[in-house]
């Protein structure tokens, strides 16, 4: 069991002192936004997390088409990974979305285009995960968590349009659309420098959970050779 | 043997025992009854509310009664492990699923067939115009149910807990398919009377998507 | 400042979940060392 190396070590301090800095950014760098005020300053995280749930999602998508083309292992743990780390990024998303929805709007949710879509991503993640729980056998969890990690990101442009032209249809009040226009340069720093450690916490987070996957096979293989190795005679206790 | 006379071949097999037990038309079409009876029952079918639900109603009756039937399809199967036996026989994956795909939407087909009237009657909506473009909506959305429903059927077959799995893996990405049925059908019972051309292009467009999906996957959803 | 509490606890909100995760998957890692003494524990008794 090799302990995390040195690289990621100096990584992980380096993401704690950017997300440290962002935090301080985001609260006193940034420029006060004219009509939201304070509350504004949640679409720095916000928006960033989504984007790198997006990002994981999409990865886990590559890595389940790349464990059915090789199947080698080692893609089906980068899939479980990253949409495991995914649905935590995501996870986050939905839970400042009311926190932000509250104050500017006077509503915990709403059915607008950006809330819809996380929430069907959540549900589809989570039954990701839930399906890997359910089949035992690691090569056929594999290979069936491969095709379904396919499926559901084929889902998301599918559900995106759909939602769009619903609530095209609907108007709503709409979360995440102003601030995303027109964002004066300072803010676009902080939103950058933000987005930065979120990404490094992101790779971080995937990395410790691609390890833990590694090592349950590492596992696996070494229980199933010690089972079949033949069971101590019994003699050695009689004759001391 | 070439991929049309497979598929048919597996379609003929489920029709075949379809038609000689009538187990998932009998139950589908009690259970879509049972539910246009409770919404009955829980939205006054005389207010004008509840017309306005009534899109949505139709659309999750035949969700749910979809994916109960689905059930009830691999089950069969997992009784006599006929799936083994499939498995073993030389013909493309893809033929195998696509059978079971348009046998399971041949059999819902049937039911919304029968069971549109009914809920006219109950809901005192007249279909005289309309009828063809829903039935076209209808099977189109239930199209979309049976592809992804008869894969993860496969899919799940030897899991844990599968008959709690395959709606909880399937409802969340049938989701487009939901929003884009209910609103064409909305459209297309209200004042207009229109068929949205959006809704028609997002059903079919899922349809072809994960059909695709399933040929390109096939081979690793039938093997051991 | 107006709706501070609300960005406060959003922040927090934020990082109590990447913390809680990042402690979850720390805690399964350790499950499975225990696991990995465990058997070469049983392994080199016999």
């Amino acid at each position: 069991m090799k302990p995390s190396g040195r690289a990621w070590q100096l990584t992980a301090i380096a993401t704690a002192i950017v997300t440290a800095l962002g935090g301080y950014a985001i609260f006193f760098v940034a420029p006060r936004e004219e009509t939201m005020g304070q509350i504004q300053r949640i679409f720095y995280f916000h928006a960033g997390t989504g984007i790198c749930a997006y990002l994981g999602f999409f990865v886990s998508f590559l890595a389940s088409i790349g464990y059915l083309a090789s199947r080698q292992s080692e893609w089906d743990w980068m899939a479980v990974a990253t949409a495991e780390v995914g649905l935590a990024f995501n996870t986050v998303v939905l839970v400042t979305g009311p926190i932000w929805a509250k104050p500017v709007w006077g509503i915990w949710w709403t059915w607008d285009a950006r809330l819809t879509l996380d929430f069907i991503l959540e549900l589809l993640y989570i039954a990701y995960l839930l399906l890997r729980t359910m089949v035992a056998e690691p090569e056929r969890r594999a290979l069936v968590s491969g095709v379904f990690g396919i499926f559901a990101f084929l889902d998301v442009p599918l559900s995106y349009f759909s939602i769009r032209w619903w609530r095209t249809e609907h108007p709503q009040p709409v979360i995440g659309g102003g601030p995303g226009t027109g964002m004066a340069p300072m803010m676009w720093y902080v939103f950058l420098f933000t987005g930065i450690g979120l990404l490094a916490l992101m790779a971080i987070l995937s990395r410790e959970r691609y390890r833990l996957e590694a090592l349950r096979h590492e596992f696996a293989e070494l229980a199933a050779g010690a089972e079949d190795e033949p069971e101590p005679v019994e003699t050695k206790g009689l004759s001391r | 043997m070439n991929l049309a006379r497979s598929a048919g071949l597996v379609f003929g097999k489920e029709l075949r025992i379809e038609l000689r037990t009538h187990d998932l038309t009998h139950t589908v079409l009690f259970f879509v009854l049972m539910v246009a009876g409770l919404f009955s029952f829980a939205f006054d079918p005389s207010s004008t509310e509840s017309r306005v639900i009534l899109p949505g109603l139709i659309w999750i009756a035949f969700f749910f009664a979809g994916t109960l039937m689905l059930q009830l399809c691999f089950v069969r199967e997992q009784v006599n492990d006929t799936l083994a036996a499939l498995r073993l026989a030389p013909i493309d994956p893809f033929a195998i699923l696509l059978g079971k795909i348009l046998a399971n939407f041949g059999f819902l087909a049937v039911t919304e067939i029968v069971f549109v009237p009914v809920f006219s009657l109950f809901y005192n909506v007249s279909l005289g115009g309309v009828l063809g473009r829903l039935m076209l909506l209808l099977f189109l959305g239930t199209f979309g149910l049976a592809v992804p429903g008869t894969v993860f059927s496969a899919m799940t077959a030897q899991a844990r807990m599968r008959e709690l799995l395959l709606p909880l893996l399937l409802l969340p990405v049938l989701a487009p398919v939901l929003i884009a049925g209910v609103e064409a059908t909305a459209a297309l019972l209200g004042p207009g009377h229109a068929l949205e051309r959006e809704w028609v292009v997002m059903l079919a467009g899922f349809d072809l998507i994960f059909l695709t999906a399933t040929w390109l996957l096939a081979g690793f959803l039938v093997e051991e | 400042m107006r709706n501070f509490w609300s960005i406060l606890i959003a922040y927090l909100a934020a990082w109590a979940i990447f913390f809680g995760y990042y402690v979850s998957v720390g805690r399964r890692l350790t499950r499975l060392e225990a696991d990995f003494r465990r058997l070469k524990q049983r392994a080199g008794r016999d």
